[in-house]
């Protein structure tokens, strides 16, 4: 008896390679051409290498491309070494028990929002030297310091770890089910050795697998960012995700050539991030082997305990602040330095805010649904592919195969820098003459949401317990009808959640959607980016804050659905 | 007797002119209602945005034209856009009917063929502009305008000071750098190539240079060295005494008007000389700032309105772009209360209602009068631009 069904299932990895794959290489290919010097509409039409000559004589180019690898890779580094730390002494506590309750919201806040209010908080006029000046400083004008827009782009790696921590937290603790924690540990203390001890050795090696692609991931957005780093990053030269965004805007248009040939050397920078993460990958396991055998107990002093302690409290403070910051902005009508609180308040901002943004927010509402919801039945149809075609292995004695093909397609979005092959989407969107439609726009969002639904949907479905459905077929029902009527309700909440997810992953969409969209659907976020384009603090933070709104109530749903559904059922709550 | 011939003969001439011109007019607007414009304009400002959204109301009730405001961080994106569709061959129904414009935008779409052609001679309204006293309504960063594009309002290089620290503000850009030196960290000015920082360093150029007459004709690469040492051996004098010592620059005048708030710097500069007066009205800015220029005058120039050369609705665009020369839309723009933006056209051309609309707009409490604002200087010729930019990122952006 066939207890699974692959055949037709087949469809939805071959729907989701099949475009993806086209999409993201016919981007490319709008990408290559003008990088060698063919752009027709402008008058080059001659394939040759001096496009590239000239991105690397621009000035100012060697140290934009350092700032990008500095601020991007230690970000990376320091997130990744800062949540495998966090695991290792926090897990289980105190602190630990928070984050897995703020994490929804906290994830949910849109990069843009998180950057304007961070900013506003380290600022050398910012709310942290307001706080204390002048009584502890003597303070009446703000001091001249660096903080901010720092020529090494440290302060935007440091938000960027930030930012980038609660996802990675969220992947991990998708991760940490699949592994057998309680019964290592306990196996582990047995044997002598202290919890961080069997963390470390044991626990971290066998979670990193779980984690590689999204550290990937966490990889690229950090070398690609344009939002937090015109936000924060620094201005002359900035970061080259940055740089190529004004070539591509520049007046002169042989500008998009070399704004071609840069966002090429972009990605090739993140895949040599990548292969050099790989790197240090395999010669860790190699170099660490006997570490990991050599049968030391050691203990670790509590003073590195409490540190990492204080930076996780740091990460949620920060985070929380930097909200709190724009919500006092929102009702400022005038505030200065040094001031700790607005001289004037006021509910104009707000009053007018709700009014203009009532429209994108509802584009923003549709579009994020069906992209959440397409993405959804994408994410789960790949899912029960890929859980059958396993068992189906098994069962006939093949050898474990993985279908890896699937998730490197799927993850290419995330991996490819947006830059790099948006704007040759933009082309052929308009080539097909279904730019500006927003059956388009939606498609280039469900580009970025398909990813990450799937990162987050992906441990906890392939955990499920199978024998439930299985005991459901033998009992006579249809595949279908135990998906539907067992299966699904049974992961509801996970599934609610990687729906929230999705949904937030679209609101946040800039790039795409002023490229596709043809300026013909404005959301909340492209609103957001063209008001920070001015002055008006007071006007920014009420849309950033509408911003952050959409994703929080969606993820509230997602959380009080379930409470409301099962409420009879207390184990299906979980 | 002959002469009254003559006369009456011209007269005829006339009016069968202004008559044909009444009648493609006419046409004009007929073909224009029931259209839809997607104006495409930067949206980075609540009071233009609330003025733009006035104007779109008045042409949707009076004329039946739709007008939607695509707002764009970056002209730029938009630019883009239109270059991409011309690229796919997109010859009609582009996504842009009508765009904000000038300078470096104009000169690209124009080389490139972006635009539509000669329309706004065919604007009722067009015969208000002042083309006499304004040369920039003509010539847009010294390029021919050609009637490509439809004025809408003016600018020039101001500055912006706090009284509060400052008592006494700078004349002219040596007295600014004495200003720096006395204030270091108080004084900035946005990063190239950003536009405000460009129009910054042609007007320090303007002041520094020994042959100013060199700045009309295109550039010479073999004076060029010679022509702008005066500004690198002055900004290299200046930079040290910069905000951030001059190693991180703002991003744009916008971020700068932030940080005269803040108070961060103590002089800023802007291309609206009534932006002081909008910013004190909306409480962007204390009510201690007010505004002056440099004895030897500031450069000035035009904004405009454009229409790609792939738009549909075309007419709706040249009824929108003729109300908002209408004396209604320019004198209600240039209230800084409203949005304080300098007319383009020649008031004294105005009579009855239309003259006592502009009499009626209050000067700001933080704006120089007209005869305080003088005469503008031109814009160096557009072939200064680039050279420019590009020396300034070699030097100072490494």
């Amino acid at each position: 008896m066939r207890l699974s069904r692959q055949g037709t299932s087949r469809i939805f990895p071959v729907f989701v390679i099949g475009l993806f794959g086209i999409t993201i290489l016919s981007g490319l290919l709008g990408t290559l051409l003008p990088s060698m010097n063919y752009l027709p509409v402008i008058g080059h039409k001659h394939v040759s290498l001096s496009v590239w000559f000239d991105f690397f004589s621009y000035p100012g180019i060697k140290t934009s491309i350092l700032v990008t690898l500095f601020s991007g890779l230690t970000a990376s580094f320091g997130v990744v070494i800062f949540v495998f730390l966090f695991i290792t002494f926090s897990y289980g506590n105190a602190l630990w028990k928070i984050f897995e309750k703020i994490l929804s919201p906290v994830l949910s806040i849109p990069h843009a929002a998180f950057a304007i209010g961070f900013g506003f908080l380290i600022a050398p006029s910012g709310w942290l030297i307001r706080m204390v000046s002048p009584g502890l400083t003597g303070f009446v004008y703000p001091p001249d310091w660096s903080i901010l827009n720092d020529p090494a782009g440290i302060s935007l790696a440091i938000a960027l770890v930030i930012k980038e921590f609660p996802f990675l937290i969220m992947v991990t603790m998708g991760a940490l089910g699949q592994l057998d924690i309680e019964k290592t540990l306990l196996a582990g203390r047995a044997l002598g050795y202290k919890k961080e001890q069997i963390w470390l050795k044991i626990l971290i090696p066998r979670l990193y697998p779980h984690l590689r692609l999204s550290i990937f991931a966490i990889i690229a957005y950090s070398l690609s960012v344009v939002d937090m780093a015109i936000i924060l990053g620094p201005s002359s030269p900035p970061p080259l995700a940055v740089l190529i965004l004004k070539w591509f805007n520049d007046p002169d248009m042989s500008f998009k050539l070399i704004a071609a040939a840069g966002s090429l050397f972009l990605f090739f920078v993140v895949v040599l991030s990548v292969l050099l993460v790989y790197l240090i990958e395999r010669s860790a396991c190699f170099v660490s082997e006997s570490w990991i055998t050599n049968g030391k107990r050691h203990s670790f002093s509590a003073r590195f305990k409490s540190i990492v302690f204080f930076m996780g409290v740091c990460i949620i403070g920060f985070t929380m602040v930097s909200s709190v910051v724009l919500v006092v902005w929102s009702l400022t009508w005038q505030w200065r330095f040094p001031d700790f609180l607005p001289a004037v308040w006021t509910l104009k901002f707000w009053a007018k805010g709700l009014v203009s943004s009532f429209d994108p927010v509802m584009t923003t509402m549709f579009t994020g649904m069906a992209a959440a919801f397409i993405g959804l039945i994408l994410t789960i149809g790949c899912l029960e592919h890929d859980v059958n075609f396993q068992t189906n292995h098994i069962m006939q004695g093949k050898a474990q195969n993985n279908n890896k093909t699937l998730y490197y397609f799927l993850y290419l979005p995330l991996l490819v820098p947006q830059i790099t092959f948006m704007a040759g989407i933009q082309l052929l969107l308009v080539i097909m003459k279904i730019d500006g439609y927003w059956i388009a726009l939606m498609w280039s969002h469900l580009l970025f949401v398909l990813p990450y639904m799937f990162i987050s949907l992906s441990a906890t479905y392939r955990a499920f317990d199978r024998r439930l459905t299985d005991q459901a077929m033998l009992l006579g029902r249809p595949y279908m009808i135990v998906l539907f009527r067992i299966k699904l309700p049974m992961l509801l909440r996970p599934i609610l959640f990687s729906f929230a997810i999705g949904f937030a992953v679209s609101v946040a969409q800039y790039i795409p959607t002023i490229l596709v969209g043809a300026g013909r659907f404005s959301t909340i976020t492209t609103q957001v980016v063209n008001i920070a384009s001015g002055s008006d603090r007071r006007a920014i933070a009420v849309y950033a804050l509408i911003q952050q709104f959409l994703p929080m109530i969606i993820y509230a749903l997602a959380i009080i659905l379930p409470k409301i559904l099962y409420y009879n059922k207390k184990g299906m709550q979980v | 007797m002959k002469n009254f011939f003559l006369i009456l003969v011209w007269l005829t001439i006339l009016s069968g002119f202004s008559q044909a011109f009444a009648q493609e007019w006419g046409e004009i607007e007929t073909a224009a209602e029931g259209q839809t414009v997607y104006f495409n304009a930067w949206g980075g400002s609540q009071p233009i945005n609330e003025y733009i959204a006035w104007a779109s109301g008045v042409v949707q009730k009076r004329y039946g034209v739709r007008v939607i405001h695509v707002k764009a961080a970056d002209i730029g994106d938009v630019v883009s856009r239109i270059l991409v569709e011309k690229a796919a061959k997109k010859q009609k129904d582009g996504s842009v009917d009508l765009m904000w414009i000038n300078g470096e935008n104009f000169r690209a779409m124009k080389e490139n063929k972006l635009l539509y052609g000669p329309f706004s001679q065919k604007l009722p309204n067009y015969h208000l502009v002042d083309t006499k006293n304004k040369k920039t309504v003509l010539y847009d960063f010294t390029i021919p305008v050609d009637n490509m594009e439809s004025p809408w309002g003016m600018a020039q290089l101001v500055f912006l000071y706090d009284t509060k620290p400052v008592s006494e503000h700078p004349k002219s850009m040596l007295d600014l750098l004495v200003f720096a030196r006395k204030n270091p960290g108080r004084f900035t000015y946005p990063a190239l190539p950003g536009f405000h920082g460009t129009t910054f360093i042609k007007q320090a150029l303007f002041e520094l240079i020994s042959d100013s007459k060199a700045l009309n004709r295109p550039i010479r690469q073999s004076e060029f060295e010679k022509n702008t040492r005066p500004l690198w051996e002055y900004l290299d004098a200046l930079h040290p005494f910069l905000w951030r010592k001059g190693k991180v620059f703002p991003s744009s005048a916008s971020q700068m008007l932030s940080l005269l708030n803040d108070n961060e710097i103590f002089i800023s500069i802007s291309f609206n000389p009534n932006s002081a007066s909008n910013a004190i009205e909306n409480g962007e800015l204390p009510n201690t700032v007010r505004t002056y220029i440099h004895t030897s005058g500031t450069i000035g120039n035009t904004h405009f309105v454009g229409i790609p050369f792939n738009s549909s609705a075309r007419q709706g665009a040249m009824v929108f772009a003729n109300f908002l020369l209408s004396p209604e839309a320019q004198a209600r723009k240039a209230d800084p209360e409203i949005w304080g933006d300098p007319t383009v056209l020649d008031t004294q051309k105005l009579a009855g209602r239309e003259k006592a609309l502009f009499d009626a707009v209050p000067k700001g409490i933080a704006t120089l009068t007209p005869k305080e604002l003088g005469q503008t200087l031109p814009e160096p010729h557009v072939s200064w631009v680039q050279a420019l930019e590009k020396e300034w990122l070699k030097r100072y952006s490494k």
